[in-house]
Protein backbone atom coordinates (compact mmCIF):
# COMPACT_ATOMS: atom_id res chain seq x y z
CA UNK A 1 0.00 0.00 0.00
CA UNK A 2 1.66 3.06 -0.60
CA UNK A 3 -1.06 5.80 -1.54
CA UNK A 4 -3.30 7.53 0.30
CA UNK A 5 -6.47 7.61 -1.32
CA UNK A 6 -9.52 6.11 0.32
CA UNK A 7 -10.04 3.59 -2.90
CA UNK A 8 -6.12 2.26 -2.38
CA UNK A 9 -6.68 1.67 1.17
CA UNK A 10 -10.47 -0.04 0.93
CA UNK A 11 -10.35 -3.26 2.73
CA UNK A 12 -12.33 -5.73 0.61
CA UNK A 13 -15.89 -6.68 2.10
CA UNK A 14 -15.36 -4.41 4.82
CA UNK A 15 -16.96 -1.22 5.29
CA UNK A 16 -13.72 0.49 5.95
CA UNK A 17 -10.56 1.56 4.88
CA UNK A 18 -6.95 -0.08 6.45
CA UNK A 19 -5.74 3.21 8.22
CA UNK A 20 -8.93 2.44 10.24
CA UNK A 21 -9.21 -1.22 10.60
CA UNK A 22 -6.03 -0.86 11.91
CA UNK A 23 -6.89 1.76 14.61
CA UNK A 24 -9.87 -0.49 15.50
CA UNK A 25 -7.52 -3.03 15.85
CA UNK A 26 -5.40 -1.48 18.09
CA UNK A 27 -8.47 0.14 20.28
CA UNK A 28 -10.01 -3.29 20.97
CA UNK A 29 -6.82 -4.21 22.91
CA UNK A 30 -7.07 -1.42 25.54
CA UNK A 31 -8.88 -1.62 28.78
CA UNK A 32 -9.90 0.69 31.39
CA UNK A 33 -6.93 -0.22 32.91
CA UNK A 34 -4.28 1.02 30.35
CA UNK A 35 -2.86 3.89 31.20
CA UNK A 36 -1.14 5.29 27.78
CA UNK A 37 0.56 8.19 26.70
CA UNK A 38 2.68 8.60 23.13
CA UNK A 39 5.39 10.48 20.96
CA UNK A 40 5.76 11.32 18.01
CA UNK A 41 4.20 10.72 14.59
CA UNK A 42 2.26 8.71 16.34
CA UNK A 43 -1.48 9.14 14.35
CA UNK A 44 -2.96 5.46 14.65
CA UNK A 45 -2.31 4.76 18.39
CA UNK A 46 -3.65 7.98 19.46
CA UNK A 47 -6.70 7.37 17.60
CA UNK A 48 -7.20 3.90 18.81
CA UNK A 49 -6.77 5.44 22.53
CA UNK A 50 -9.36 8.22 21.85
CA UNK A 51 -11.57 5.63 20.09
CA UNK A 52 -11.31 3.46 23.15
CA UNK A 53 -11.81 5.52 25.78
CA UNK A 54 -14.93 6.83 23.71
CA UNK A 55 -16.07 3.01 23.80
CA UNK A 56 -15.59 0.52 25.67
CA UNK A 57 -13.04 1.92 28.30
CA UNK A 58 -14.12 5.49 29.77
CA UNK A 59 -11.48 5.21 32.32
CA UNK A 60 -8.61 4.51 30.38
CA UNK A 61 -5.94 7.20 30.82
CA UNK A 62 -4.40 8.36 28.16
CA UNK A 63 -1.88 11.91 28.18
CA UNK A 64 -1.34 13.07 24.62
CA UNK A 65 2.11 14.21 23.56
CA UNK A 66 3.01 12.29 27.22
CA UNK A 67 1.70 15.97 28.91
CA UNK A 68 -1.97 16.34 28.44
CA UNK A 69 -3.80 14.03 30.78
CA UNK A 70 -7.29 13.01 29.78
CA UNK A 71 -7.31 15.40 26.77
CA UNK A 72 -9.89 15.44 24.74
CA UNK A 73 -9.36 17.23 21.34
CA UNK A 74 -11.90 17.76 18.94
CA UNK A 75 -9.49 16.79 16.58
CA UNK A 76 -6.09 15.77 16.04
CA UNK A 77 -3.09 17.68 14.29
CA UNK A 78 -0.23 17.50 12.33
CA UNK A 79 1.95 16.18 15.12
CA UNK A 80 1.12 14.37 17.88
CA UNK A 81 2.93 16.13 20.50
CA UNK A 82 1.71 19.20 18.76
CA UNK A 83 -0.20 21.68 21.69
CA UNK A 84 -3.30 21.45 19.64
CA UNK A 85 -4.05 18.02 20.99
CA UNK A 86 -4.38 19.27 24.47
CA UNK A 87 -7.72 20.28 24.79
CA UNK A 88 -9.95 19.46 27.53
CA UNK A 89 -6.89 17.77 29.73
CA UNK A 90 -6.90 17.43 34.05
CA UNK A 91 -3.64 17.97 33.80
CA UNK A 92 -0.23 19.21 31.69
CA UNK A 93 2.14 17.43 33.50
CA UNK A 94 5.88 18.44 33.84
CA UNK A 95 8.11 16.07 32.12
CA UNK A 96 11.30 15.66 34.97
CA UNK A 97 8.42 15.53 37.58
CA UNK A 98 5.32 14.03 36.15
CA UNK A 99 6.19 11.50 33.47
CA UNK A 100 9.46 9.88 34.05
CA UNK A 101 8.75 9.00 37.56
CA UNK A 102 5.69 7.24 36.22
CA UNK A 103 6.91 5.83 33.39
CA UNK A 104 10.20 4.03 35.27
CA UNK A 105 7.70 2.50 37.98
CA UNK A 106 5.22 1.33 35.39
CA UNK A 107 2.43 3.57 36.75
CA UNK A 108 2.18 4.22 33.07
CA UNK A 109 1.57 0.82 31.39
CA UNK A 110 1.12 1.22 27.88
CA UNK A 111 3.32 2.44 25.12
CA UNK A 112 3.14 2.04 21.18
CA UNK A 113 5.96 2.93 18.87
CA UNK A 114 6.85 2.14 15.27
CA UNK A 115 9.94 2.41 13.37
CA UNK A 116 11.81 2.30 9.70
CA UNK A 117 12.71 -0.89 10.37
CA UNK A 118 11.57 -3.88 12.70
CA UNK A 119 12.73 -7.87 13.46
CA UNK A 120 10.56 -11.18 14.39
CA UNK A 121 11.30 -10.05 18.51
CA UNK A 122 9.28 -6.32 17.98
CA UNK A 123 12.98 -4.52 18.37
CA UNK A 124 12.74 -1.25 16.06
CA UNK A 125 15.14 0.51 14.07
CA UNK A 126 14.73 4.52 13.92
CA UNK A 127 18.12 6.06 14.05
CA UNK A 128 19.79 4.79 10.66
CA UNK A 129 19.62 2.54 7.12
CA UNK A 130 22.94 1.17 6.71
CA UNK A 131 25.85 1.37 8.72
CA UNK A 132 25.92 4.00 11.47
CA UNK A 133 28.94 5.51 10.97
CA UNK A 134 28.17 6.26 7.13
CA UNK A 135 24.45 5.86 7.04
CA UNK A 136 22.86 5.55 3.92
CA UNK A 137 19.76 7.32 5.63
CA UNK A 138 20.04 9.22 8.59
CA UNK A 139 16.68 8.99 10.48
CA UNK A 140 15.54 11.27 13.02
CA UNK A 141 16.70 9.37 16.17
CA UNK A 142 14.60 6.85 18.43
CA UNK A 143 13.83 9.82 20.96
CA UNK A 144 12.49 8.27 23.89
CA UNK A 145 12.10 4.88 22.26
CA UNK A 146 15.23 3.72 24.09
CA UNK A 147 14.03 4.35 26.97
CA UNK A 148 10.55 3.42 27.35
CA UNK A 149 10.67 0.43 25.54
CA UNK A 150 12.87 -0.82 28.91
CA UNK A 151 10.37 0.53 31.03
CA UNK A 152 6.76 -0.11 30.22
CA UNK A 153 5.06 -3.34 30.31
CA UNK A 154 2.59 -3.37 27.43
CA UNK A 155 4.27 -2.53 24.39
CA UNK A 156 2.14 -1.95 20.74
CA UNK A 157 3.98 -1.86 17.50
CA UNK A 158 2.14 -1.07 13.95
CA UNK A 159 3.65 -0.35 10.89
CA UNK A 160 1.46 1.49 7.86
CA UNK A 161 4.38 -0.05 5.28
CA UNK A 162 4.62 -4.20 5.56
CA UNK A 163 7.35 -4.93 3.34
CA UNK A 164 10.87 -6.44 3.24
CA UNK A 165 12.53 -3.24 3.91
CA UNK A 166 10.78 -2.76 6.67
CA UNK A 167 10.49 -5.95 8.24
CA UNK A 168 13.91 -7.29 8.43
CA UNK A 169 16.09 -10.15 9.21
CA UNK A 170 18.53 -8.03 11.36
CA UNK A 171 17.93 -4.54 11.75
CA UNK A 172 20.60 -1.92 11.60
CA UNK A 173 20.12 -0.23 14.45
CA UNK A 174 18.30 -1.26 17.71
CA UNK A 175 16.91 2.27 18.38
CA UNK A 176 13.93 0.57 20.76
CA UNK A 177 14.02 -3.13 22.33
CA UNK A 178 11.04 -5.49 21.79
CA UNK A 179 11.91 -8.91 23.36
CA UNK A 180 15.28 -8.49 22.33
CA UNK A 181 16.87 -11.55 21.11
CA UNK A 182 13.88 -13.64 22.07
CA UNK A 183 12.99 -16.04 24.79
CA UNK A 184 13.17 -14.76 27.92
CA UNK A 185 15.82 -11.83 27.49
CA UNK A 186 14.23 -8.97 28.07
CA UNK A 187 13.32 -10.83 31.52
CA UNK A 188 17.26 -11.77 31.96
CA UNK A 189 17.69 -8.14 31.03
CA UNK A 190 15.52 -6.94 34.25
CA UNK A 191 12.99 -4.77 31.90
CA UNK A 192 8.95 -5.92 32.75
CA UNK A 193 6.42 -7.33 29.90
CA UNK A 194 7.70 -6.93 26.18
CA UNK A 195 5.43 -6.22 23.32
CA UNK A 196 1.85 -7.68 22.47
CA UNK A 197 0.82 -7.10 19.16
CA UNK A 198 1.90 -5.96 16.23
CA UNK A 199 -0.51 -4.19 13.86
CA UNK A 200 0.10 -4.08 10.35
CA UNK A 201 -1.50 -2.65 7.14
CA UNK A 202 -1.97 -6.59 6.13
CA UNK A 203 -2.06 -8.57 8.98
CA UNK A 204 -2.05 -8.64 13.52
CA UNK A 205 1.06 -10.26 14.90
CA UNK A 206 1.32 -11.82 18.41
CA UNK A 207 4.34 -13.16 19.93
CA UNK A 208 5.15 -17.09 20.02
CA UNK A 209 4.80 -17.52 24.40
CA UNK A 210 8.22 -19.65 24.42
CA UNK A 211 10.48 -18.00 21.51
CA UNK A 212 8.57 -14.65 21.05
CA UNK A 213 9.09 -14.35 17.45
CA UNK A 214 6.42 -12.68 15.37
CA UNK A 215 3.29 -15.14 15.04
CA UNK A 216 0.09 -14.22 12.54
CA UNK A 217 -3.04 -13.58 15.09
CA UNK A 218 -4.95 -12.60 11.54
CA UNK A 219 -4.67 -11.89 8.20
CA UNK A 220 -6.92 -8.57 6.97
CA UNK A 221 -9.35 -9.59 4.45
CA UNK A 222 -8.16 -10.14 1.06
CA UNK A 223 -4.50 -10.88 2.05
CA UNK A 224 -3.37 -14.53 2.03
CA UNK A 225 -0.87 -16.06 4.76
CA UNK A 226 1.56 -16.52 1.68
CA UNK A 227 1.52 -12.85 0.94
CA UNK A 228 2.16 -11.93 4.28
CA UNK A 229 5.26 -14.48 4.35
CA UNK A 230 6.41 -12.92 1.01
CA UNK A 231 7.07 -9.24 2.48
CA UNK A 232 8.15 -10.32 5.51
CA UNK A 233 11.98 -10.41 5.72
CA UNK A 234 12.03 -12.85 8.65
CA UNK A 235 9.90 -16.49 9.20
CA UNK A 236 6.71 -15.79 10.07
CA UNK A 237 5.24 -17.99 13.02
CA UNK A 238 1.78 -19.52 12.50
CA UNK A 239 -0.83 -20.16 14.42
CA UNK A 240 -2.15 -23.71 14.99
CA UNK A 241 -5.34 -24.69 12.86
CA UNK A 242 -6.36 -22.04 9.99
CA UNK A 243 -5.11 -18.05 10.66
CA UNK A 244 -8.52 -15.94 11.20
CA UNK A 245 -9.43 -13.01 9.38
CA UNK A 246 -9.12 -9.90 11.25
CA UNK A 247 -12.64 -8.69 12.68
CA UNK A 248 -14.88 -6.25 10.79
CA UNK A 249 -15.13 -2.93 12.63
CA UNK A 250 -18.79 -1.97 13.59
CA UNK A 251 -20.43 0.91 12.74
CA UNK A 252 -20.36 2.43 15.70
CA UNK A 253 -16.73 2.12 15.99
CA UNK A 254 -15.97 3.17 12.29
CA UNK A 255 -18.86 6.48 13.38
CA UNK A 256 -16.74 7.51 16.06
CA UNK A 257 -13.61 7.17 14.57
CA UNK A 258 -14.51 9.50 11.75
CA UNK A 259 -16.90 11.93 13.13
CA UNK A 260 -15.35 12.29 16.63
CA UNK A 261 -11.76 10.76 17.10
CA UNK A 262 -10.34 11.69 13.61
CA UNK A 263 -12.22 13.71 11.26
CA UNK A 264 -9.32 15.23 9.43
CA UNK A 265 -8.01 12.38 8.71
CA UNK A 266 -4.62 12.83 10.21
CA UNK A 267 -3.96 9.16 10.47
CA UNK A 268 -3.77 9.05 6.89
CA UNK A 269 -0.16 11.13 7.09
CA UNK A 270 1.14 7.67 8.23
CA UNK A 271 0.30 6.23 5.09
CA UNK A 272 1.81 8.69 2.63
CA UNK B 1 21.35 44.99 38.70
CA UNK B 2 18.76 44.57 35.64
CA UNK B 3 19.61 41.16 33.91
CA UNK B 4 16.78 42.42 30.61
CA UNK B 5 19.53 42.50 27.75
CA UNK B 6 18.47 43.48 23.89
CA UNK B 7 18.69 40.08 22.06
CA UNK B 8 22.18 41.44 20.37
CA UNK B 9 23.35 41.57 23.47
CA UNK B 10 22.47 38.74 25.15
CA UNK B 11 23.57 36.70 21.65
CA UNK B 12 27.31 38.16 22.70
CA UNK B 13 26.84 35.74 25.63
CA UNK B 14 27.28 32.85 23.29
CA UNK B 15 31.05 32.71 22.09
CA UNK B 16 32.32 30.68 19.21
CA UNK B 17 32.69 26.77 19.93
CA UNK B 18 30.03 26.77 23.35
CA UNK B 19 28.26 24.06 23.80
CA UNK B 20 24.24 25.38 23.98
CA UNK B 21 21.54 23.74 25.38
CA UNK B 22 18.20 24.38 23.46
CA UNK B 23 15.03 24.44 25.42
CA UNK B 24 11.58 23.32 24.30
CA UNK B 25 10.45 20.47 22.93
CA UNK B 26 9.79 18.95 19.23
CA UNK B 27 7.83 21.64 17.64
CA UNK B 28 7.05 23.75 21.25
CA UNK B 29 8.01 26.52 22.86
CA UNK B 30 11.79 27.09 21.29
CA UNK B 31 13.72 30.25 21.77
CA UNK B 32 13.56 30.88 17.77
CA UNK B 33 13.78 34.49 18.04
CA UNK B 34 17.40 33.54 19.74
CA UNK B 35 17.69 30.65 17.57
CA UNK B 36 17.81 33.24 14.71
CA UNK B 37 20.19 36.01 16.40
CA UNK B 38 22.85 33.11 16.56
CA UNK B 39 22.28 32.39 12.77
CA UNK B 40 22.43 36.17 11.75
CA UNK B 41 25.56 36.68 14.03
CA UNK B 42 27.50 33.72 12.08
CA UNK B 43 28.60 32.08 15.28
CA UNK B 44 30.56 28.89 14.51
CA UNK B 45 31.58 25.54 15.73
CA UNK B 46 28.65 25.14 18.32
CA UNK B 47 27.79 21.89 19.85
CA UNK B 48 23.81 21.92 20.37
CA UNK B 49 22.30 19.59 23.07
CA UNK B 50 18.68 19.58 21.46
CA UNK B 51 16.75 16.56 23.99
CA UNK B 52 14.28 16.40 21.35
CA UNK B 53 14.18 19.17 18.59
CA UNK B 54 13.59 19.87 14.19
CA UNK B 55 13.50 23.61 13.38
CA UNK B 56 16.53 25.14 15.87
CA UNK B 57 18.82 22.63 14.78
CA UNK B 58 18.39 22.72 11.22
CA UNK B 59 18.33 26.99 11.44
CA UNK B 60 21.51 26.66 12.99
CA UNK B 61 23.23 23.59 10.83
CA UNK B 62 21.83 25.18 7.66
CA UNK B 63 23.72 28.88 8.18
CA UNK B 64 26.89 26.93 9.50
CA UNK B 65 26.95 27.55 13.16
CA UNK B 66 27.28 24.04 14.06
CA UNK B 67 30.02 21.48 14.51
CA UNK B 68 28.43 18.81 16.80
CA UNK B 69 24.67 17.74 17.76
CA UNK B 70 24.00 16.18 21.25
CA UNK B 71 20.70 15.23 20.99
CA UNK B 72 18.20 12.15 21.12
CA UNK B 73 15.76 13.08 17.74
CA UNK B 74 15.65 15.94 15.46
CA UNK B 75 12.80 15.94 12.84
CA UNK B 76 9.80 17.84 11.86
CA UNK B 77 7.39 15.46 12.91
CA UNK B 78 4.48 15.24 10.72
CA UNK B 79 6.06 17.31 8.39
CA UNK B 80 9.51 14.94 7.27
CA UNK B 81 12.65 14.68 8.39
CA UNK B 82 15.17 17.60 9.21
CA UNK B 83 16.34 17.94 5.85
CA UNK B 84 19.75 20.24 6.85
CA UNK B 85 20.18 18.38 9.86
CA UNK B 86 19.93 14.83 7.70
CA UNK B 87 22.11 16.12 5.08
CA UNK B 88 24.97 17.45 7.31
CA UNK B 89 25.02 14.34 9.66
CA UNK B 90 25.03 11.97 6.42
CA UNK B 91 28.13 13.78 5.12
CA UNK B 92 29.48 13.96 8.36
CA UNK B 93 29.73 17.91 8.07
CA UNK B 94 28.33 17.65 11.38
CA UNK B 95 29.02 15.18 13.93
CA UNK B 96 26.04 13.62 16.14
CA UNK B 97 26.48 11.99 19.71
CA UNK B 98 23.38 10.65 19.82
CA UNK B 99 21.18 9.38 22.95
CA UNK B 100 17.79 8.66 23.60
CA UNK B 101 15.80 11.87 25.58
CA UNK B 102 15.74 10.07 29.39
CA UNK B 103 19.47 9.55 29.06
CA UNK B 104 20.35 12.99 28.29
CA UNK B 105 18.05 13.77 30.40
CA UNK B 106 19.56 11.59 33.26
CA UNK B 107 23.20 13.15 32.01
CA UNK B 108 21.60 16.60 33.02
CA UNK B 109 20.54 15.35 35.94
CA UNK B 110 24.28 14.55 37.16
CA UNK B 111 25.56 17.36 36.10
CA UNK B 112 22.82 19.72 38.31
CA UNK B 113 23.59 17.56 41.35
CA UNK B 114 26.87 17.22 40.76
CA UNK B 115 26.92 13.51 40.88
CA UNK B 116 29.23 11.05 38.90
CA UNK B 117 26.50 9.90 37.55
CA UNK B 118 22.68 9.15 37.29
CA UNK B 119 21.55 6.10 37.62
CA UNK B 120 18.24 4.78 35.29
CA UNK B 121 16.53 2.06 33.21
CA UNK B 122 16.97 4.06 29.89
CA UNK B 123 18.61 2.02 27.06
CA UNK B 124 18.91 -1.35 28.66
CA UNK B 125 19.12 -3.83 25.60
CA UNK B 126 19.07 -1.22 22.65
CA UNK B 127 22.30 -0.48 20.33
CA UNK B 128 21.64 3.08 22.27
CA UNK B 129 24.08 2.23 25.26
CA UNK B 130 27.17 1.04 23.21
CA UNK B 131 27.30 4.60 20.93
CA UNK B 132 29.22 5.72 24.13
CA UNK B 133 30.14 2.81 26.65
CA UNK B 134 31.99 6.34 28.37
CA UNK B 135 28.96 8.35 29.38
CA UNK B 136 26.41 5.75 29.79
CA UNK B 137 28.01 2.40 30.88
CA UNK B 138 25.99 -0.40 32.14
CA UNK B 139 26.73 -1.28 35.57
CA UNK B 140 25.10 -4.06 38.51
CA UNK B 141 24.04 -3.20 41.45
CA UNK B 142 26.71 -5.25 44.28
CA UNK B 143 23.58 -4.87 46.42
CA UNK B 144 20.60 -5.99 44.40
CA UNK B 145 22.21 -7.72 40.73
CA UNK B 146 20.11 -5.34 39.30
CA UNK B 147 20.86 -3.83 36.14
CA UNK B 148 21.03 -0.31 35.49
CA UNK B 149 22.88 2.70 33.09
CA UNK B 150 25.03 5.41 34.62
CA UNK B 151 24.45 8.33 33.04
CA UNK B 152 27.44 10.69 33.70
CA UNK B 153 27.35 14.45 33.94
CA UNK B 154 26.86 16.48 30.54
CA UNK B 155 28.66 19.61 31.11
CA UNK B 156 26.54 22.40 29.47
CA UNK B 157 27.97 26.17 29.05
CA UNK B 158 24.43 27.92 28.09
CA UNK B 159 21.04 27.11 27.87
CA UNK B 160 18.32 29.16 26.06
CA UNK B 161 14.75 28.53 27.27
CA UNK B 162 12.03 30.31 26.33
CA UNK B 163 9.14 31.28 28.70
CA UNK B 164 5.96 33.56 29.73
CA UNK B 165 7.51 36.52 31.88
CA UNK B 166 10.09 37.51 33.62
CA UNK B 167 10.90 40.39 36.21
CA UNK B 168 14.40 42.87 35.99
CA UNK B 169 16.02 40.64 38.56
CA UNK B 170 15.47 37.48 36.56
CA UNK B 171 12.98 35.61 38.15
CA UNK B 172 11.20 33.95 35.42
CA UNK B 173 7.61 32.20 35.01
CA UNK B 174 6.57 29.46 32.68
CA UNK B 175 2.71 30.08 32.89
CA UNK B 176 1.20 27.11 32.49
CA UNK B 177 4.12 25.32 34.36
CA UNK B 178 4.88 23.57 31.19
CA UNK B 179 8.07 23.41 31.12
CA UNK B 180 9.28 20.43 29.05
CA UNK B 181 12.66 19.23 29.72
CA UNK B 182 13.55 22.69 30.55
CA UNK B 183 14.01 22.44 33.83
CA UNK B 184 16.75 20.09 33.62
CA UNK B 185 18.67 21.71 31.15
CA UNK B 186 18.61 25.03 33.03
CA UNK B 187 19.71 23.81 36.33
CA UNK B 188 22.70 21.51 34.43
CA UNK B 189 24.13 24.92 32.66
CA UNK B 190 26.54 26.87 33.78
CA UNK B 191 24.65 30.08 32.16
CA UNK B 192 21.21 30.78 31.74
CA UNK B 193 19.40 33.32 28.79
CA UNK B 194 15.81 33.43 29.32
CA UNK B 195 13.78 34.58 26.10
CA UNK B 196 10.24 35.67 27.25
CA UNK B 197 6.86 36.92 25.91
CA UNK B 198 6.63 39.87 28.78
CA UNK B 199 9.00 41.63 31.29
CA UNK B 200 6.80 42.10 33.89
CA UNK B 201 7.31 44.14 37.49
CA UNK B 202 8.89 42.47 40.47
CA UNK B 203 5.76 42.44 42.42
CA UNK B 204 3.88 40.58 40.28
CA UNK B 205 6.13 37.51 41.16
CA UNK B 206 6.17 38.49 44.70
CA UNK B 207 2.32 38.79 44.76
CA UNK B 208 2.79 35.18 43.77
CA UNK B 209 5.88 33.97 44.47
CA UNK B 210 4.46 30.23 43.73
CA UNK B 211 3.75 30.72 40.55
CA UNK B 212 7.97 31.61 40.12
CA UNK B 213 9.43 28.73 37.62
CA UNK B 214 13.17 29.75 38.19
CA UNK B 215 14.70 31.63 40.54
CA UNK B 216 16.52 35.27 39.75
CA UNK B 217 20.35 33.42 40.47
CA UNK B 218 19.66 31.27 38.17
CA UNK B 219 18.98 33.67 35.27
CA UNK B 220 21.58 35.69 33.65
CA UNK B 221 19.75 37.10 30.86
CA UNK B 222 16.09 37.90 29.91
CA UNK B 223 15.90 38.86 26.73
CA UNK B 224 11.79 40.34 26.14
CA UNK B 225 10.64 38.60 22.33
CA UNK B 226 7.02 38.66 22.25
CA UNK B 227 6.22 35.46 20.00
CA UNK B 228 9.85 34.37 20.34
CA UNK B 229 8.97 31.28 20.14
CA UNK B 230 7.95 31.43 16.34
CA UNK B 231 7.69 29.43 14.05
CA UNK B 232 7.11 27.03 16.86
CA UNK B 233 4.32 27.23 19.70
CA UNK B 234 3.79 28.74 22.59
CA UNK B 235 1.05 27.06 24.94
CA UNK B 236 -1.80 28.39 25.52
CA UNK B 237 -0.84 31.73 23.59
CA UNK B 238 -0.19 30.61 20.17
CA UNK B 239 0.48 27.41 18.02
CA UNK B 240 3.39 26.27 15.76
CA UNK B 241 2.91 27.50 12.07
CA UNK B 242 2.11 24.83 10.12
CA UNK B 243 2.60 27.19 6.87
CA UNK B 244 6.40 27.52 7.79
CA UNK B 245 7.08 24.25 8.29
CA UNK B 246 5.42 23.35 5.42
CA UNK B 247 7.12 25.69 2.71
CA UNK B 248 10.47 25.43 4.79
CA UNK B 249 10.87 21.34 3.48
CA UNK B 250 9.00 22.11 0.15
CA UNK B 251 11.78 24.71 -0.30
CA UNK B 252 14.53 22.43 0.99
CA UNK B 253 14.11 19.71 -2.24
CA UNK B 254 16.43 22.34 -4.16
CA UNK B 255 19.79 23.67 -3.15
CA UNK B 256 18.66 27.23 -4.57
CA UNK B 257 15.17 27.23 -3.39
CA UNK B 258 15.93 26.81 0.13
CA UNK B 259 19.41 29.13 -0.03
CA UNK B 260 16.96 31.74 -1.28
CA UNK B 261 13.99 30.83 1.40
CA UNK B 262 16.26 30.78 3.86
CA UNK B 263 17.86 34.01 3.04
CA UNK B 264 14.94 35.56 2.67
CA UNK B 265 12.26 34.67 5.28
CA UNK B 266 15.22 33.64 8.19
CA UNK B 267 18.78 35.69 7.85
CA UNK B 268 17.58 38.74 6.19
CA UNK B 269 15.06 40.52 8.44
CA UNK B 270 16.82 42.83 10.66
CA UNK B 271 14.28 42.94 14.05
CA UNK B 272 11.72 40.38 15.33
CA UNK B 273 9.26 42.62 14.29
CA UNK B 274 10.90 42.25 10.11
CA UNK B 275 11.04 38.34 10.74
CA UNK B 276 7.39 37.96 11.43
CA UNK B 277 6.55 40.39 9.01
CA UNK B 278 8.34 38.18 5.90
CA UNK B 279 6.53 35.23 6.99
CA UNK B 280 3.24 36.61 6.57
CA UNK B 281 3.12 39.43 9.36
CA UNK B 282 -0.56 40.40 10.89
CA UNK B 283 -2.34 37.24 8.81
CA UNK B 284 0.08 34.48 10.57
CA UNK B 285 -0.06 35.69 13.74
CA UNK B 286 -4.07 35.81 13.69
CA UNK B 287 -4.21 32.64 12.52
CA UNK B 288 -1.82 30.53 15.29
CA UNK B 289 -3.13 32.44 17.61
CA UNK B 290 -4.90 29.76 20.45
CA UNK B 291 -8.57 30.23 20.82
CA UNK B 292 -9.01 27.89 23.03
CA UNK B 293 -7.57 25.40 25.72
Amino acid sequence: VSATTRDDLAVPGYACTVDELMVVTLAREFTNDTRAFNGAVSFVPVAAYLLARRTHAPDLVWAASSIAIDADPPQLAESTLSDAIWDGASMLANSPFDFWSYAQGARYNTFAFRGAQMDRYGNVNNTVIGPYDAPKVRLPGGGGMADLSCMIPNIYLWSTTHDPRTFVDKLDFRSGIGWGDGGDHRERLGLPGGPRLCVTNLCVFDFHPESKGMRLRSVHPGVTPEQVHDVTGFEVLLPDGEVPVTAEPSAEQLRILREDVDPTSMRLREFA
Amino acid sequence: MSKIQSIADAAELVPDGATVAIGGLSMNATPMAFVRELVRRQVKDLTLVPIVNGMAVDWLIAAGCVSRVVSGLVSFEGFGLAPNFRAAVQSGQVALEEYSEHLLIARMQAAAYHLPFMPTKAGIGTDVLALHPETTRLETDPATGESYVAATPLPVDIAVVHAHAADERGNVRVDPKLVWMDSEVVKAAATTIATVERIVPERSFRSEPHRTTYPRFVIDAVVEVPWGAYPTSNFPDYQHDAGFFRAYSAASRDPDTFKQFFEERVVAPETHAQFLDANGGAQTILSIRRRTM
